[in-house]
């Protein structure tokens, strides 16, 4: 098995160029899976590969949440008429390097991509009335300078704290800079509370740059009314209990929480939301 | 995947020494220490993207600038006595969910380690790791020594303060070494190439936890060194070992009072042969072994 090929295609798209985006299937606020979702949905993109498990993943059983058995998957879509290439794929567990660079290998073989966004979500202690903000790290100072056209937060210096490690995205990012490959890890901040769930919000502002960057015209109606349908939740979690208003409004003051305060804060939302994976 | 190497040393044949992470790091700190103190030269690595997952990123300005990973370095040393080359790996190349490396990864390392040592006309290779011991932990650890080789064995013999696998009780010169210090030693000799590993003791409380223990790896560059012929400054590791007992002595005394006297037990304990009279009996010894690994549930085991 493991002599075979390490990935299958189902059909060969045919591309000049195009650029490819990157989600992974687990994310805060599922941003990753719901952005990639989205546009293969709204742009009726079309598989065609996947990468084989057998290297990267252990494969000792199933995963099942929520009664359902899961198994990783890490499949190739395409959307001729926008040019583009989309990969959604569970987070590798083995082999990374050799995972990220077939990524990079089918992409560019089959797709002739040019550039590359990692799409992601991060943590944040602020919030979720505050606007989401979209953060951007280029590979390369010619990419910087196409970000600069954009609104987005550019300016980022970070280094990873002690007994942290970079995320996958930033690792693919760094693969592709050695590729000649220009690439931007996009990541929106997400209310620490919204991370196990979902954050419509932080969909959207990755989308909007996307569709702009991309020229993809979406109509975002749809996704809208979801905003709207969170925030009507969320009202009505805060005049329901009082606490967790309480909780939200020192948030919206710029004011912390304690450890206890945050806890009580998420088991109180993903009670009440209901935890999704 | 590979090996890069800034320069080519000229060596007149030179011992390989070689280090990775382990229990108590004792192998690893006894290498880098060596290192240290002969002031040893950077000379290659291994290129580490294949082995490993990074440890840090750097963005400066919203552009990424460096992706670090752990690092897999060769240095050499021309001593009067020998020639020495080092290799230093930060972190075993490990598979999810395991602590020591092991499988694919492990032997392509090793070989890769090798591969240099060879090339240079490496005459010998030695790990290091370390030997969970029931010992206790103000008693002076000894040294196990496994050669690749029955050549080796009258050698190692003669070595201070260490033993072999045959000399301790029970074990009939069986055991494991786990991990590349270990592997290293058997792809050595499917290369042709003698090799040895010589692991300090740490007492068995103390192997499950996050701390080093110097006081095997002073043990261990003891015997390194009288075997290279090469003498070296102990002051640092000395320090060291000072400030581990002091940790270590603080953790001790808030261990429960019944286990306290239950590991104090030890001091009086011989497992290896040749034994010395002792004030307890064999009885008595077997009862404290037994308790002592009931407490921890584990065996002596090495790295």
């Amino acid at each position: 098995m493991s002599q075979e090929s390490p990935f299958r295609i189902y059909a060969k798209p045919e591309f000049q160029s195009s650029s490819l985006i990157v989600g992974w299937a687990e994310d805060a606020g599922k941003l990753g899976p719901k952005v990639v979702d989205y546009l293969n949905k709204k742009l009726e993109a079309q598989d065609f590969g996947e990468i084989e498990p057998v290297d990267f993943f252990s494969l000792g059983g199933v995963l099942v949440e929520n009664d359902v058995a899961h198994f990783p998957e890490s499949k190739f879509h395409h959307c001729q008429a926008y040019n583009l290439v989309i990969f959604k794929s569970s987070l590798p567990r083995a082999e990374w390097y050799k995972f990220l660079n077939l990524v990079l290998d089918v992409a560019e073989y089959y797709g002739h991509v040019k550039e590359l966004y990692t799409v992601g979500g991060m943590i944040s202690f602020g919030a979720h009335t505050a606007p989401r903000e979209l953060f951007a790290i280029a590979n390369s100072p010619e990419m910087k300078q196409v970000l600069s056209q954009y609104d987005l937060a550019r300016g980022m210096d970070y280094q990873t704290p002690p007994g942290q490690r970079p995320t996958l995205s930033s690792f693919l990012l760094w693969v592709a800079k050695r590729r000649n490959i220009a690439g931007a890890s996009l990541w929106v901040p997400i209310p620490f509370y919204l991370v196990a769930m979902e954050d419509p919000q932080a969909w959207k502002k990755t989308l909007e740059f996307l569709d702009k960057r991309l020229d993809l015209r979406i109509d975002f109606t749809d996704l809208d009314e979801e905003i709207e349908r969170q925030n009507e939740k969320m009202a009505q979690l805060r005049i329901r209990f009082p606490e967790i208003d309480s909780y939200i409004r020192r948030l919206e003051s710029n004011l912390s929480l304690t450890e206890e305060e945050s806890e009580r804060l998420v088991k109180a939302i993903e009670e009440s939301l209901g935890k999704r994976d | 995947m590979g090996v890069r190497l800034y320069e080519e040393p000229e060596l007149e044949n030179p011992v390989l020494i070689a280090g990775w992470p382990g229990i108590g790091n004792v192998g690893i700190i006894a290498v880098d220490t060596l290192r240290g103190v002969l002031k040893a030269e950077e000379f290659g690595e291994i290129e580490p993207w294949d082995f490993f997952y990074p440890k840090k990123i750097l963005i400066r300005n919203g552009e990424l600038k460096d992706l670090e990973f752990p690092s897999n370095k060769f240095y050499f040393k021309k001593t009067e006595e020998r020639d020495l080359i080092f290799f230093v790996g930060e972190e075993q190349p490990t598979e999810e969910g395991r602590a020591y490396a092991e499988g694919r990864k492990a032997y392509q390392m090793a070989n890769l380690v090798l591969d240099v040592a060879l090339k240079l006309r490496c005459q010998r290779a030695y790990t290091s790791g370390a030997a969970v011991a029931p010992i206790h932990h103000t008693m002076k650890p000894k040294v196990w020594a496994v050669p690749n080789t029955e050549a080796l064995i009258d050698e190692l013999r003669g070595y201070e303060n260490t033993i072999l696998m045959s000399d301790i009780e029970g074990r009939k010169g069986q055991g494991n070494i786990t991990g590349l210090n270990g592997l290293l030693l058997g792809v050595a000799k499917k290369r042709g190439l003698e090799a040895v590993c010589i692991m300090g003791e740490i007492p068995v409380y103390l192997q499950g936890l996050p701390l080093p223990y110097p006081k095997g790896s002073k043990s261990v560059l003891e015997v390194l060194t009288a075997s290279l012929g090469v003498r070296i400054e102990m002051e640092g590791i000395i320090e060291l070992v000072e400030r581990s007992e002091r940790e270590v002595e603080n953790l001790y005394q808030r261990f429960p009072l019944e286990i306290r006297e239950q590991l104090d037990k030890l001091k009086y304990v011989t497992y290896a042969r040749p034994a010395e009279p002792g004030p307890i009996t064999e009885e008595d010894k077997k009862r404290i072994l037994e308790d002592i690994d009931k407490f921890f549930k584990k065996g002596p085991k090495e790295d």
